[in-house]
């Protein structure tokens, strides 16, 4: 099932994923990255998500680690 | 079959010698006096089929050196006074970096843009540096044709050897004149670079040349390190020639072509009874100060001449240390110091001393 | 099936240093996805910059040297003149490659140096805090123009990917943005082609990122990405203004 991975050492917060997905999957968590930010999760209980990979494109710091199709 | 001497320009000797030492790459910009390198070379350069580049300024065309022997290549570049200043941050790097580097500057007259005069004025911004942070240059000076060829195989030589910049210092009258010199062949072993060159990360994690060091601790390392290389080259390479100094009581010192004639006024001196002795430092840096030190517990006058202000003869008050007087004969730019006015100086020192009661 | 994961030729382990939201992120990505499709990374040599562009060799497991402010492309010169079988590349700011470096990376292009030159354009001096750059458009306040960049102190910015495709020895310049997803993949097709003309042997390839910096900007990153579209690529067309193989 297509899905994605995040890594939340390398996430910094800066949220360009969150209006990146068309299927708005990926939202703001409660849990609070070493820098002191809310990370990130994807959420995905449809089972929406198609591997389009747009959010990992354009994560800067290449926290969506993988994407499966 | 024994090689015929050749009448060879300075300028056209050290380049010779330079594609002789296996230089691949050569680039510059004309500056005179040293502008005959560059162009015996962009012909000589091409037709071996090696590295040749009018650089669009010496800022690019010493870059374009670090470039080159960050892979492992020889390369070279060559300029004069006011326009090596332009490269004192490479240099600096590249002695950071620990690149064999090797320069050529023969030197004219400054301050700024002065004028193509021979002149010894760029002591201190090779042996002190103009660039920024501690670091030394490893600084060869000849004072004959033959010397030029020489010495440029000893920078090629000891640039890879040592990891350090190598400038060869020197300056319009020996770019300038011709001497019958002989060239020889490259008479020193290639050395193993694979260690660190950067050749493409084949079987291995990616290299990194760099200066940057973020982390105080790595900095001082780093730094520590340099200079514990730095006591090797002062140990292995110090060079100088020395004639006459055991017993001498005036001790002429001078670097470069200004040696030529302390030789000759030594002779003249001799003849009329003073005994002169003459010191001259080869590398000046490192510089022979533990032999002057030696030499200054018999000697007690020192006599510098040089064609500058007087730089020189700040390395030689360190290394008598006191125990001997140090005076300076010299004349800033422009034509050399005659056998005659360097006889006339020394008399004159010595006379001083002897009315002073020193 | 994985369609997505971390270029090799980027360090296993390595972290981004860059601030967030800093597009930076996304030029080295696919720089380094590049190297592998083209399976470069044992033949290339990177020379790197001064400014935040100086940290690329902590991301790329290739071989690299950090040249001083501004001779990037001098280095390069020297690395491609001693050993032409490489694939040796730049990564710059616009700092670097265009104000301090203007002379270096002009002349490589005229020399039809086989080289590449990355230049990451975020209209300001990133490192130091944001100070007037040699691409600051007219109006922006910067530290140093707190007022706003005006002409007639100021002068005008630079028009990088122009400027590199007017020198003859240029193959292939051309201006990309990484504000939006088509962006980002036209921005890789640039830069594939801007390696591929030095691979070819046919000159000097180029691309000029237009990039954020959301911290100096003081911006958030999607108002960033909004400020690349409505303020800067009207001054800094997207586009490809030299290729010699089209």
């Amino acid at each position: 099932m297509a899905h994605i991975v995040i890594d939340e050492n390398r996430c910094k917060s800066c949220f360009i994923c969150l209006s990146t997905c068309p299927k708005g999957l990926i939202k703001k968590s409660d849990k609070v990255s070493k820098l002191g930010d809310n990370l990130v999760e994807f959420v995905d209980n449809a089972g929406e998500c198609v591997g389009c990979a747009m959010c990992a494109k354009r994560c800067p710091d290449m926290a969506i680690v993988e994407v499966h199709r | 079959m024994e090689e015929t001497k050749q009448l060879l320009k300075g300028n056209y000797a050290i380049a010779q010698a330079a594609i002789n030492a296996g230089c691949e790459c050569y680039f510059g910009y004309p500056i005179t006096p040293q502008t005959e390198i560059g162009e015996y070379l962009s012909e000589k350069m091409y037709e071996l089929n090696r590295g040749y580049v009018c650089a669009e300024s010496e800022l690019a065309a010493i870059n374009m050196v670090i470039g080159a022997v960050s892979t492992g290549a020889k390369a070279m570049t060559s300029s004069s006074s006011c326009a090596v200043a332009l490269m004192q941050e490479a240099l600096s790097y590249a002695c950071s970096d620990e690149l064999p580097v090797v320069l050529v500057n023969v030197m004219r007259a400054g301050p700024g843009l002065g004028y193509i005069y021979p002149a010894q004025g760029d002591y201190n911004q090779t042996v002190y540096g103009g660039g920024n942070g501690d670091y030394k240059l490893t600084v060869l000076a000849p004072s004959t044709v033959q010397e030029c060829i020489d010495l440029t195989y000893k920078a090629f030589y000891l640039a890879q050897k040592y990891r350090n910049p190598t400038v060869l210092l020197a300056d319009g009258l020996l770019g300038q004149m011709m001497e019958p010199a002989v060239f020889g062949e490259y008479p020193y072993p290639e050395i193993d670079n694979s260690s660190w060159a950067l050749t493409g990360a084949k079987g291995r994690a990616g290299r990194r040349i760099r200066s940057l060091a973020p982390d105080e601790n790595e900095q001082i390392i780093h730094v520590e390190k340099l200079f514990e290389k730095y006591e090797i080259i002062a140990n292995e390479t110090t060079e100088w020639e020395e004639f006459g100094c055991e017993d001498a009581d005036v001790i002429l010192v001078a670097f470069g072509s200004m040696t030529r004639n302390i030789k000759a006024a030594m002779r003249v001196l001799r003849k009329e009874g003073l005994k002169v002795g003459v010191f001259r430092p080869i590398t000046l840096s490192p510089f022979p100060d533990k032999r002057l030190n030696e030499l200054a517990d018999k000697c007690e006058k020192f006599i510098v001449v040089e064609m500058n202000m007087g730089q020189m003869i700040r390395d030689v008050k360190l290394a008598v240390n006191g125990k001997s007087s140090v005076d300076l004969i010299n004349r800033p730019v422009g034509q050399w110091l005659s056998v005659e006015e360097i006889t006339d100086g020394v008399k004159k020192i010595v006379l001083e001393k002897i009315h002073a009661g020193v | 099936m994985q369609v997505f994961k971390i270029p090799n030729s980027i360090k296993k382990g390595s972290m981004y240093t860059f601030c967030s939201g800093c597009d930076h992120g996304i030029a080295v990505r696919l720089a380094a996805e590049l190297i592998d499709e083209l399976n470069l990374k044992e033949k290339t040599i990177c020379t790197t910059s001064i400014g935040c562009s100086v940290f690329l060799y902590d991301f790329l497991d290739v071989d690299c040297i950090e040249a001083p402010h501004g001779r990037a492309m001098a280095e390069a010169t020297g690395v491609k003149r001693a050993r032409p079988d490489k694939f040796v590349f730049t990564y710059q700011g616009d700092g670097d490659f265009a104000s301090i470096g203007l002379a270096e990376s002009t002349h490589a292009a005229l020399r039809g140096e086989n080289l590449t030159g990355i230049c990451i354009n975020n209209t300001t001096y990133g490192m130091t805090g944001g100070q007037l750059g040699p691409t600051t458009i007219l109006g922006q306040k910067t530290t140093t123009s707190p007022m706003g960049r005006f002409k007639e102190t100021y002068g005008y910015p630079v028009k990088i990917a122009e400027h590199i495709a007017l020198c003859e020895g240029t193959a292939y310049s051309a201006r990309v943005a990484l504000d939006t997803i088509t962006h980002i993949n036209e921005a890789k097709k640039a830069l594939k082609k801007a390696y591929q003309v030095q691979l070819d042997g046919l000159g000097y390839g180029f691309v000029e990122i237009l990039s954020t910096c959301p911290t100096n900007w003081k911006m958030t990153p999607e108002e960033a990405h909004e400020r690349v579209r409505n303020e800067l690529i009207p001054v800094f067309p997207l586009g490809v203004y030299k290729d010699i193989t089209a």
